[in-house]
């Protein structure tokens, strides 16, 4: 599309600032099933978001359709959204700030221009690997997915800000089986470096956990020490982690509401939204309103330092953009829960009654981000006086959110960056409500 | 149409050259709005437009895909060449020549979403914004979307299928957040439809839908932590039907049993459930939320009977997985847009009516839970383990329904909850979900009458009885 054109129709038909966000992504993904090549998919999209100010009311478009003849209908339809918009909100275009961080490592050409060939033989390595790994290994499969996107922020307040990132990650889930019964093994790694990725640790972290997992039965229902995986407390993070938008909690519907520079964790508790990770596809020296974003605590020893702002919220709420604006809406880059200084083994010793949860499900639906409530069903290996005794599954582990910050009693020093984009270490939390047998 | 013949056959001719037995051409041009009222005014205004084609090219079981937004004949000769790289036989396979194109005529909407403007959408959000905020002063925020979807699509293979179709849907949905001394609870509820706006018009009840999130939100602000342990579980009809979706379905779909990770594999013709039950997949309902007039392969949708009086009859199968599982595709192959490779899913899937009444289930519950409206959930097919939320919950007690209770959730196994179930009343309803796998998030109703089962695993926040 022609965005000289666009910009001065816009300007022609009334509309006061326009930015244009745009996109183009390139990716690449194979699974390998049982020993040969069961989907390998390849793709290029570019789409354009574009936002318009007319009569101090932003309205928007996407489009993946970017010929100039659209040009008309999509400034149109702007036009007509924000005659109709009605809410309080400013409409802001923004200026720009002074510095925007140089991000040199999030783009690695290498891993871009690998030869695919190497990468499915890769694949097909650790397919082998893992039908070698135990006679229990019944079905592999195995994946790799790549992408690289570019983006382009431009806007008639006279930002021009690039940014390009690619990322791969690699896993695999297999199925073990035994005589009595059958269960489920899956784990990535994700990095834009080839050389991060290990067949051996990597085999070892998708069937160790199944294997052991074998024959697992439900506790009794009662009350137990609790110690989450890294992966497994990730999973809930990443399902908790709008509450700490502003946007949420300006609506009212976050229950951190009112609680800045409150204790709402145990003081081993430290939350990190940090844009600037390395090897992360997700890190960004600008947010999608053009504002330079910036590493930041949201909580610091237990204490609620910030919330994550665009520039509405922002602007609501008196003070700077932290730079989160992200897809229309406020959320964090690279969701962080701090390192500690226990080892898994400490962790795992120091209880009493416990449960070590390896994996949690049903995360999308089992947790109520307006209150804190959550239940979710969850699996792992009951322990007893410091001793991983027998796998446990189909039990639901339930709390709420806020009351288990403050019942975190030891933090791993084992940190890991889930499927989900969100890195944690392992926790151990004093006591939660586990229902089963 | 949305590309010409000869293109698509030369794109097609393409792929076949180094040997693959099938090729594949999806044609999507897709529009769509999201509109968000807060508080009863209108916040933002999404639109979005949205061009693709995707490229799938098989042999045997192995398939590879590719899409681009680019209808440049150029551009898609070299997609489908780029992708024949995988394959080199010698020996080819024939095209068969298009047949004449095929126009589905069912469920096309009377109202498109394209000729409503958004002053008039905006009246939908505001009513619905209104009656929500209007239930009871503890209702301090209603916050509604209403989303509308049109696509057309076109498909074409090199087995001579071609057709298109015009497919829409449109869906109001009601979040309401109750508040009182620092309690928080929302409530949720809303309908869609495969119909234009005129479903709006002449269908929905707004104010209904509306009234219950608020309904919903206030009642658990009040309620109880649910209490945990294993007890009998009577769930609701219409969404009570995520139940089997998730369940039982997923483990049906030939993504899992073609490679042999469901509990479900090599079951046909056996029993698989309690002999009341009958669950049925079918992507013919007119206007259902979950039907088309073809499959995301380019054939018929199907009324599959998955299970009848609790043998299992079929499984959902897409062209790929049928060859692996050598039977024949059920017209399951759906997907969420071009950007994804079509997959075996479900359409609209329910329990089928029992001979018993909700009363009836309730009086001959001494102690359980009722599950009024569940929320979402999620299965690993691999071992058939589950678990869903309940969005309102009560507890019964002495065959009545009791207290309201909060944060309960429902976690089980597929296989084995199928035979638990030991009473099915007579009020069968269906109700709109999206439901995500391999190939995207895709418009699925979930159904069921109201339903016992015998003993689940409840979990909840209160150490139980």
């Amino acid at each position: 599309m022609n965005l000289d054109k666009l910009f001065s129709r816009a300007k022609e038909k009334g509309i006061t600032d326009i930015e244009i966000f745009s996109s183009d992504t390139t990716s690449l993904n194979i699974d390998i099933f049982d020993g040969t090549v069961d989907k390998y998919e390849i793709a290029a999209t570019e789409a354009l978001t574009i936002k318009g100010v007319y009569n101090n009311k932003m309205g928007r478009f996407r489009t993946e359709v970017l010929s100039d003849d659209v040009i008309e209908e999509i400034l149109d339809t702007i036009i007509a959204s924000a005659k109709e918009i009605d809410s309080l909100d400013d409409a802001i275009i923004y200026e720009g700030d002074e510095f925007y961080k140089d991000l040199s490592d999030i783009y690695n050409d290498e891993l871009y221009n690998l030869d695919v060939k190497k990468k499915i033989d890769y694949l097909l390595k650790l397919d082998d690997y893992l039908h070698k790994y135990d006679h229990r290994v019944k079905v592999v499969e195995t994946m790799y997915s790549e992408d690289t996107a570019a983006v382009l922020l431009k806007n008639s307040k006279g930002i021009n800000l690039t940014n390009k990132a690619n990322a791969a990650f690699i896993g695999g889930s297999v199925i073990v089986k035994d005589e009595v019964d059958q269960r489920v093994g899956f784990d990535v790694v994700i990095s834009n470096d080839f050389n991060d990725f290990n067949i051996e640790t990597l085999a070892k972290d998708i069937v160790e956990d199944a294997l052991a997992s074998l024959g697992a039965k439900p506790v009794p229902s009662d009350s137990y020490e609790i110690v989450y995986s890294n992966g497994a407390i990730a999973t809930l993070l990443s399902a908790f982690q709008g509450i700490f938008s502003a946007d949420s909690v300006q609506k009212g519907l976050s229950l951190l509401k009112g609680k800045l520079e409150e204790t709402i964790g145990s003081e081993l508790v430290t939350i990190t939204d940090d844009p600037f990770m390395k090897k992360s596809a997700a890190s960004r020296s600008f947010d999608d309103e053009g504002v330079a974003t910036s590493y930041k605590e949201l909580v610091s020893k237990g204490v609620l330092k910030t919330f994550l702002h665009n520039l509405v919220t922002a602007k609501k709420d008196g003070v700077k953009s932290t730079g989160n604006g992200f897809g229309g809406s406020v959320g964090p880059v690279n969701f962080k829960l701090e390192a500690g200084s226990s080892n898994l083994d400490e962790m795992i010793k120091s209880c009493e009654k416990g449960i070590f949860i390896t994996n949690v499900q049903g995360a999308h639906s089992g947790v109520n981000a307006v209150s804190g409530d959550f239940s979710l069903q969850a699996s792992g290996y009951y322990i007893e006086k410091g001793e991983k005794i027998r796998p446990v599954a189909l039990i639901t582990v339930a709390g709420n959110f806020l009351e288990m910050l403050k019942d975190i009693t030891m933090v791993g020093n084992d940190l890991k960056m889930s499927y989900y984009g969100v890195t944690s270490p392992s926790i151990k939390v004093k006591s939660m409500q586990v229902s089963g047998s | 149409m949305l590309l010409e013949k000869h293109i698509i056959e030369q794109v097609l001719d393409t792929a076949l050259e180094t040997g693959a037995d099938f090729a594949e051409v999806y044609i999507e041009d897709h529009s769509s709005s999201v509109l968000q009222s807060v508080s009863g005014r209108l916040e933002k205004s999404q639109n979005n437009k949205a061009f693709g084609v995707g490229v799938r090219i098989a042999k045997n079981f192995q398939s590879v895909y590719g899409y681009t937004n680019s209808k440049n004949p150029v551009d898609l000769i070299k997609l489908a060449r780029d992708l024949s790289k995988s394959f080199n036989d010698e020996v080819k396979t024939e095209r068969l020549p298009l047949m004449e194109l095929e126009v589905g005529k069912r469920h096309q909407p009377k109202i498109k979403p394209s000729t409503v403007s958004v002053a008039e959408k905006v009246k939908l959000l505001k009513e619905a914004s209104k009656h929500a905020s209007e239930y009871d002063p503890v209702i301090k925020q209603v916050i509604c979307n209403l989303v509308d979807d049109e696509k057309d699509v076109l498909i074409a293979n090199s087995e001579g299928r071609f057709v298109t179709e015009t497919r829409v849907k449109v869906r109001l949905m009601i979040s309401a957040v109750a508040n009182d001394n620092g309690m928080m609870q929302t409530g949720y509820d809303g309908d869609g439809s495969g119909k234009g706006y005129e479903f709006f018009y002449e269908d929905m009840d707004i104010p209904y839908y509306a009234k219950s999130a608020a309904r919903i939100a206030k009642t658990m602000l009040y309620a109880d932590d649910c209490p945990s342990g294993v007890m009998p579980v009577v769930i609701h009809n219409a969404f009570g039907g995520v139940i089997f979706h998730e369940a039982c379905g997923h483990s049906l779909e030939a993504t899992s049993v073609a490679k042999n990770a469901s509990v479900f594999c090599d079951k046909l013709g056996t029993k698989v459930a309690a002999d009341i039950v009958t669950a049925i997949d079918d992507g013919t309902i007119e206007h259902g939320w979950g039907s088309a007039n073809f499959d995301d392969e380019g054939y018929p949708q199907q009324k599959r009977i998955l299970i009848e009086n609790g043998i299992l009859k079929s499984y959902m199968i897409d062209k790929i997985n049928a060859r692996r599982m050598k039977m024949e595709p059920t017209g399951s192959s759906r997907r969420q847009n071009y950007k994804f490779a079509p997959t075996s899913r479900m359409s609209n899937t329910y329990i089928a009516n029992g001979t018993s009444t909700l009363e009836e289930i309730i009086a001959a519950t001494e102690y359980g839970l009722f599950a009024k409206k569940m929320g979402g959930g999620s299965v690993n097919p691999g071992n058939g383990d589950f678990n869903f939320s309940v969005m309102e919950g009560y507890m019964i007690r002495n065959g009545k329904i009791a207290e309201p209770v909060k944060g309960a959730a429902l976690v089980g196994n597929g296989a084995e909850i199928l035979h638990k179930i030991d009473m099915i009343a007579g009020n069968l309803d269906r109700q709109r979900g999206m439901c995500g796998s391999v190939s995207g998030s895709i418009p699925a109703d979930v159904g069921q009458p109201t339903i016992r089962v015998k003993e689940i695993t409840v979990g909840g926040r209160k150490k139980g009885a």
